[in-house]
């Protein structure tokens, strides 16, 4: 009895300090049982997860099979809600960067290849607009509005064969305006033969119109060809006309330049210094 | 010629063992595992003819329910813990042999305050600090059910 209790207290005076030994010891002696212990779990684990008849095999496939079929039809019908917010997201990233009083908008109907077709916004004179409003897009200048109706607004996008748009050169710095040409295509006038310009170069717009401030990507030019005394100048849009969702109108007359957002505060020297 | 005290002998011995693998299969209910722990403790082990019997059921409880634990980065603990209790709960049931239910009660009531006292005192002697727990409550309220068990089921057996 003594050596019972006197082992004990050994044992747990031995473990206050390096013991590690004896854990050794124990860990080495408690192997077995532990390898037994793991091999009896498998074999009940795999016991419980074995298939004992072919028609449990079936029924299980069958749910199986109903429920991916739920996942997959739930995925599908949370999709568009899903591309929205990720439209929403990239909305919200440009906001930030522009510092202008801007509105967001739904497309919710564009109809923009059929003839006199345009898009419609969910936006009208309620929310305070008017026409000749820029709409731009995270990826780039989409159009202006048109007509704005009570609760709706029509907008003319930049590819509209009646669409002019005042724009610029990114290298060459020339100035020009951007007509539409068609679906996703627009060419720029009144770029004059001495300008060099290459294809591949982007085009911003100019602020000169007085829709768009400065600065803001409308597209890359595509090809370019002396015509006349003018370069003509094909443009490809940036914006995705087809599957543009969200937009964001900017102010009517905005300035033309436009200020970027200040940067993080800076902690003066003498501040950091007292830290 | 057969020895009429072997039959409890049998059945205390059995039913240490299902208290301890009790003890083994309650440890994700810490509570109820204390509890065992308690009756095999207080309850089963001072029953036994022999003193070093009683101790080393004790004693394996206490290795069994912090093996299942697996909290204390030193085991030994709670063994110790148990062999001093058994033995103060055995020196106790010789001394002074329960007749009635309710003073049995209240001494196993006391005794389980000093084995909780004791088991923390040597669980932080032998692993360091650690939680208390809830296992000493659920000993206190289920007296009546584990106490009564011991006692009337299986009195000890050098009580005559």
């Amino acid at each position: 009895m003594a050596v019972l209790l006197l082992g004990h207290l050994l044992w747990m005076a031995l473990g206050r300090g390096g013991s590690s030994r004896w854990q050794h010891l124990a860990n080495l002696l408690a192997t077995p049982p532990r390898a037994a212990s793991a091999r009896w779990e498998g074999w009940k684990a795999s016991r419980r997860e074995r298939v004992t008849s072919l028609r449990d095999a079936t029924t299980e496939l069958l749910q199986l099979r109903a429920q991916v079929t739920g996942l997959l039809t739930a995925r599908e019908a949370e999709a568009p809600r899903v591309a929205e917010a990720d439209e929403a997201i990239r909305l919200l990233g440009l906001k930030r960067l522009m510092p202008l009083a801007f509105r967001a908008a739904r497309v919710i109907v564009n109809v923009r290849k059929a003839p006199f077709g345009g898009m419609i916004l969910d936006q009208g004179a309620d929310a305070g607009l008017v026409p000749d409003q820029g709409v731009i897009a995270p990826e780039g200048v989409v159009g202006r509005l048109w007509d704005v109706g009570a609760t709706q607004a029509s907008l003319l996008p930049l590819d509209a064969y009646n669409a002019s748009t005042g724009v610029m050169l990114a290298r060459s710095r020339a100035t020009g305006v951007l007509q539409g040409l068609g679906p996703g295509k627009a060419a720029i006038r009144y770029i004059g033969n001495q300008e060099v310009v290459q294809v591949g170069e982007p085009v911003f717009t100019s602020g000169l119109d007085r829709v768009f401030p400065r600065g803001l990507l409308v597209g890359y030019v595509s090809a370019v060809a002396p015509h006349d005394v003018e370069l003509h100048v094909e443009v490809v849009l940036a914006a995705p006309l087809d599957r543009v969702g969200l937009v964001l109108i900017l102010p009517a007359h905005p300035q033309m330049e436009i200020q970027p957002p200040a940067g993080p505060p800076v902690d003066a020297p003498g501040k950091q210094a007292g830290k | 010629m057969s020895n009429p005290s072997g039959a409890p002998r049998v059945r205390r011995f059995l039913l240490a063992l299902l208290c301890l693998g009790g003890i083994h299969y309650a440890a994700p209910w810490p509570g109820p595992q204390a509890a065992l722990n308690t009756f095999l403790v207080l309850g089963l082990a001072p029953g036994f003819t022999s003193p070093l019997a009683g101790m080393a059921w004790a004693a394996a409880g206490g290795w069994v329910l912090e093996g299942t634990l697996r909290l204390y980065p030193h085991l030994g603990g709670t063994a110790f813990a148990n062999m001093l209790a058994c033995l103060l709960a055995f020196s106790l049931v010789l001394r002074w042999p329960p007749h009635s239910l309710k003073p049995y009660w209240g001494r196993q009531a006391a005794l389980v305050l000093i084995h909780t006292l004791l088991i923390h005192a040597s669980v932080s002697f032998a692993a360091g600090p650690h939680a208390w727990g809830t296992g000493w409550l659920w000993s206190l309220v289920l007296i009546p059910a584990w106490a009564t068990l011991a006692l009337r089921l299986h009195p000890p057996l050098h009580r005559k």
